[in-house]
């Protein structure tokens, strides 16, 4: 059995996470005492350790806890109920509702951080420059990251209604009829990723311009010296250079989009027709709506497995391109 | 090599005293604001926050308790200051005479609900020196997320005393312990007081649990300028149109002024809101059954069967005519719901409970509004109804303070607080005295409400899953009038399938 | 590349370099419509909502939604204009002070949360990410994994349990409540990992010969050295904070330290709802927010040097 190795889901920067940097080892060694290096091993274990106390406290205890209640028939008004293995696991396998959700979640990533990722590394290119309208439009980008999803929700129904709105005003210019857009099984999840996109660009834009901002000019001016074009630049500067930043990007992008929630709740309650139940919304309407927390929590279980794969392999293979 | 930028420096400084030198004034001033500081928490909260800042390791154990208890007692000793007065010398109030006592009560935003409460509150610490000392505490969150608040409290044993159920959801409450009966706290002629509706939904197994705040019933209002240029004259009376003149008359006042092809009038939004719930879209289903049949009980007497009673052929062919007003050749109400629609003078009619006459007359306070009100539509070969129940106050057994949060439910339910609160909401009263004392209901149109909540009023299907129901048929409705091909009877079968199964757990509730 | 296209020198131009100079010039300048064309486009897709929110905060209650079809002026454009609701949420007026509404209490409350929330992040995170990124240490790799692994379960779910960790620390309804649980971020480390580990190790090396411990390499290279990286990250994670709703509502129950995203949606309530309000609490929700990256803007936009080619 092949067991997983860790350093390869980290991708590039794992390498040099896990070999120590040489001046560390030359250091220890001129010095040649092993109690020196234990205090320094200790010196930087107090470094992470209260990362680490947060997260056993705030998100191991509680995920622990979700787990021992996967295991028992539990709702959270009625308590603990009784004991029952592993049956909320083979139950989720023969639930079609599951099996769909599962499907609207993998669309929704699937469409959307691809598109997400180019537009917003276009933008990041485009509104680098300090120019009083790139200034205006890297402004203007990141006003709906700001600001709370849940009236982003509201308005963007209110956009999409098939009579009042204003984007059947805008399909009207073209001679688009009015269209059912969130009523319509076919439409609304495409609809929502239309919204989620544009509102998550913004995020991604950003790291992605402090990450254009860490590439050093001289590369960009060595190039020009040989002759380079703009777009020979950005593939063989730009591009290498940001890798590490926009690996982390498409990862923690696929991870937060999987977990896509409030939009569903707010604009569509997972329908019509289940066509945008997404499985956190499903979670959420297992636990707090049907009263029966202890599904929920096997498939919050099974959805933490499946993000560690998605990211265990994406990391992997976005190394391997390197 | 890179240059550094020591601007970084003075930044994170500025937002290190920020936090360092804000965390004091913050615990503060929301207290100050009150006028409830108390000196000694202050200095403790003053303290706490730069210890976490400096030695963040070995200090979180400090700062998890810390801080915390500052908090907490600021809030007691808050309490105690405000309301230090003599009075209370009975110690049968809970707790020892000049003791105060904070009563935590989740509610929902809702401004009216808001003030009702509030001067309710006020009315019952002056109602006996015993209760002089008692602070309730509101703790208001939006309606749609007042039961995961109320689930989240209880899963954590958080210390609530009372909530605001609503009525379907007492017997959900009752079912899991949430609430406590209330039973032995009234007499027999007390209950009688109410109307049935309302203690039965407040009660759960025969035994009652929670005392209603007002009871409620849906009718039909119109636009009279919308229906006079349609030369439509609603009848005045609860026995009102029949779903097919209704039908007729929402075509007739379906208009397309622009000949776009949408219209620019509609015919009718059936419930408040935009949501597709049970309270009144579940009517429609209900109406299309003889009285006492299963398509008229809506569930089976055993509270869990919905086969036989959700899908059958009346009540499959009633939701196939609610897509067909959404989605028919001419379709009479918009298929995405359109916000404040009736009260925008979008539609021609709108099912509603009486609290419409409110929001009309704070939209348009100058009376430019013509409105009337006729009963609501129902199957001429099925029956009339609408649905009642309204919010009622739930004990917590976790209560600290019994004596005193029963004592609260029975002043919020009793003769005073219940003239208080209508004083506030203006939604027809749960309490026969009261609505006998009031010469509006007498009186078109809230007369009407009147003798509806007597005539066709029936309480909400009875279940202890009603909270699961509710959600499975909310999602029923929306994809029945989704765009495109729709399979009414499957989709209905389908959600019977799965109300059955979300409702499994609690097969034998009632018996 | 900023762009002349003050008429008087471009008359000139012509008349003293000839038409060839004036065929350029006249390129550069439709170059210029073309782009400036192209920002508002930009622009307006994303700010179309905002405008219509902000004109509905400050129009009257009723016509909110009634000039939304047909499209037109007053879609946008109110015709009577007020400012009742910003003063309704303020608690300003007679009916926000019924409703009890202090938005101006719970927009402190917000930006005071969000602030130590991001100054705890900015000294725990960039710690945890000094560690992963450059410091020696037995199967750090399983430590990482552990670190990211929490990035990877829907809040949603682990909310009651948190809310049950939360209380048996005695942090129940208290700013500590909405501030300890965040103050360490799997995301803000993971992220800083990549803004650390470009940085040349011979100034860490240089500084060690110097006698340096960590937390001075820490200190004195790599934090001026991850700017950049810093800044954003303290801004995503101000956002993140300011703009959490569900775990406020669940573990504060004080109307007098709850946060602004929790008050706004209790303007929607069931059977009345206020839009104006709403608006007006949105509105102000956003603009601290989109100020303080502007403010900090440069701390993440690439300096003029290197705008020439990558643009």
């Amino acid at each position: 059995m092949h067991t997983l190795r860790w350093q390869h889901v980290t991708g590039g920067c794992m390498a040099q996470i896990v070999n120590t940097p040489s001046y560390v080892k030359d250091v220890a060694a001129s010095e040649g005492l092993m109690s020196q290096r234990r205090r320094r091993t200790i010196i930087a274990f107090l470094f992470i350790l209260p990362a680490l106390v947060n997260f056993t406290v705030f998100r191991y205890l509680p995920i622990i806890a979700s787990f021992r209640t996967s295991l028992y028939q539990y709702s959270l008004l009625g308590g603990y109920g009784s004991f029952i293995g592993f049956q909320h696991y083979a139950r989720l396998i023969h639930d079609p509702v599951f099996w769909k959700s599962l499907s609207v979640t993998t669309r929704f990533v699937i469409y959307k951080v691809p598109i997400q990722i180019v537009l917003s590394l276009g933008l990041a290119m485009l509104v680098q420059r300090e120019t009083f309208g790139a200034g205006v439009v890297r402004s203007a980008i990141l006003t709906p990251m700001v600001t709370s999803i849940i009236i982003l929700s509201i308005l963007w129904a209110m956009m999409y209604h098939s009579q009042l709105g204003l984007i059947q005003s805008i399909l009207g210019i073209f001679g688009i009829p009015h269209l059912s857009i969130l009523s319509n099984p076919n439409r609304a999840l495409p609809a929502i990723t239309v919204m989620m996109i544009w509102k998550d660009l913004g995020f991604s834009m950003i790291i992605l311009l402090a990450g254009l901002k860490g590439i050093p000019g001289e590369y960009y001016d060595a190039a020009l010296v040989d002759g380079a074009n703009k777009w020979q630049a950005f593939i063989h500067i730009t591009i290498p250079l940001l890798k590490p930043v926009l690996m982390f990007v498409i990862v923690t992008q696929t991870v937060f989009s999987f977990q896509v929630f409030v939009p569903v709740y707010q604009m569509t309650k997972g329908g019509p027709l289940d066509s945008t139940k997404a499985i956190v919304y499903y979670i959420y309407q297992q636990g707090f709506s049907y009263q029966d927390m202890g599904y929920a929590s096997a498939l919050a279980m099974v959805t933490l497995v499946l993000l560690l794969v998605i990211s265990y392999f994406q990391m992997r293979f976005l190394r391997a391109e390197a | 090599m890179k240059k550094r930028r020591p601007l970084f420096l003075p930044v994170a400084a500025l937002l290190f005293l920020a936090a360092c030198g804000g965390a004091p004034a913050a615990t503060n001033s929301p207290t100050t604001a009150s006028g409830t500081t108390s000196q000694a928490a202050a200095t403790s909260a003053e303290t706490a926050p730069p210890a976490a800042m400096s030695a963040p390791a070995a200090t979180m154990a400090a700062v998890t308790s810390a801080p915390a208890a500052t908090m907490t007692e600021a809030a007691t000793m808050a309490a105690a200051a405000t309301t230090a007065a003599p009075a209370a010398t009975s110690a049968s109030a809970g707790g020892a005479p000049g003791a105060a006592v904070t009563i935590n009560f989740i509610t929902i935003d809702d401004p009216d609900l808001l003030l009702a409460q509030q001067a309710v509150a006020q009315a019952f610490s002056k109602s006996d020196p015993k209760y002089a000392n008692v602070t309730i505490n509101f703790q208001s969150v939006p309606f749609e997320q007042l039961f995961p608040k109320i689930e989240s409290a209880v899963a954590s044993g958080a210390n609530i005393d009372m909530f605001l159920a609503d009525a379907p959801d007492v017997k959900h409450y009752a079912y899991n312990k949430a609430i406590i009966p209330l039973q032995d706290y009234y007499t027999a002629d007390e209950l009688k007081q109410w109307t049935p509706g309302s203690v039965a939904e407040g009660s759960f197994k025969g035994v009652f649990y929670a005392p209603p705040s007002m009871e409620s019933c849906s009718l039909m209002f119109y636009n009279k300028d919308m229906t006079d240029a349609a030369g439509l004259q609603p009848p005045a009376k609860v026995q009102g149109w029949t779903m097919q003149e209704a039908l007729a008359a929402w075509k007739k006042t379906t208009l397309d002024k622009n000949g776009t092809g949408t219209p620019t009038q509609w015919g009718v939004r059936w419930g408040q809101g935009t949501y597709q719930g049970d309270y009144e879209a579940g009517i429609i289903r209900r109406s299309a059954g003889k009285k006492g049949s299963p398509t008229n009980m809506g569930i089976a007497p055993d509270g869990v069967t919905f086969h036989g009673y959700l899908d059958t052929p009346e009540a499959i062919k009633s939701f196939e005519d609610y897509r067909s007003w959404h989605r028919g050749a001419t379709p009479v109400t918009p298929a995405e719901p359109i916000n404040n629609i009736f009260f925008n003078k979008q539609s021609a009619f709108v099912v509603y409970p009486d609290n419409a006459i409110g929001t009309i007359n704070r939209l348009y306070p100058n009376g430019d509004f013509h409105y009337g009100v006729t009963g609501i539509p129902y199957y001429a070969d099925g029956t009339q109804l609408c649905h009642g129940g309204s919010w009622h106050f739930g004990v917590s057994p976790r209560t600290a303070n019994k004596d005193i949060s029963v004592a609260i439910a029975k002043f919020f339910g009793g003769p005073e607080g219940s003239r208080i609160w209508y004083s506030k909401v203006h939604q027809l009263p749960a309490r026969y005295d009261l609505l006998a004392s009031l010469p509006e209901y007498n009186k078109y149109p809230q007369q009407l409400f009147n003798e509806g909540l007597k005539t066709i009023e029936v309480p909400r299907i009875e279940t202890p899953g009603y909270t699961e129901y509710q959600s499975i048929f909310g999602e029923l409705m929306q994809s029945i009038v989704a765009e495109g091909t729709v399979d009414v009877p499957s989709l209905v079968k389908d959600a019977a399938t799965k109300m059955e199964a979300a409702l499994a757990k609690y097969k034998g509730w009632n018996q | 590349m900023a762009t002349t296209t003050n008429p008087s020198q471009l008359t000139d131009a012509v008349r003293s370099q000839g038409p060839s100079q004036a065929a350029r010039l006249t390129q550069r300048i439709i170059r210029s419509v073309l782009w400036a064309v192209l920002y508002i486009i930009i622009s307006l897709i994303f700010l179309i909502p905002f405008i219509w929110m902000i004109f509905g905060s400050v129009r009257e209650e009723s016509e909110i939604f009634k000039y939304l079809y047909p499209f037109g002026w007053h879609t946008f454009f109110p015709i009577h204009w007020t400012l009742t609701h910003y003063l309704d949420v303020l608690g300003l007026t007679p009916a926000g002070k019924l409703a009890d509404l202090h938005f101006g209490l719970n927009i402190f409350n917000s930006f005071f949360v969000s602030t130590a929330v991001v100054v705890c992040s900015l000294i725990f995170n960039t710690m945890g990410a000094y560690f992963f990124a450059r410091l020696p240490f037995p199967h750090k790799n399983v430590l990482f994994v552990y670190v990211i692994a929490t990035l990877l379960v829907p809040l949603e779910v682990t909310m009651v349990p948190l809310y049950i960790v939360v209380r048996s620390l005695k942090l129940e309804d208290t700013y500590w409540s909405m501030i300890i649980p965040w103050f360490a971020s799997p995301f803000v480390i993971f992220s800083l990992i990549q803004f650390m580990r470009d940085i040349p190790y011979d100034l860490d090396e240089a500084a060690l010969i110097d006698g340096a411990g960590y937390f001075t390499i820490l200190w004195k290279v790599i934090v001026p050295n991850a700017t950049a990286g810093l800044v954003t990250n303290a801004l995503l994670e101000f956002q993140f904070i300011w703009n959490l709703f569900f775990w406020p509502l669940i573990a504060v129950n004080n109307p007098r330290i709850q946060v602004l995203q929790v008050a706004i949606s209790g303007t929607l309530s069931q059977t009345q709802q206020y839009w104006g309000r709403t608006f007006a609490g949105a509105s102000l929700a956003s603009v601290p927010v989109i100020l303080i990256f502007l403010i900090f803007q440069r701390y993440y936009v690439a300096g003029v040097a290197t705008t020439g080619i990558k643009g």
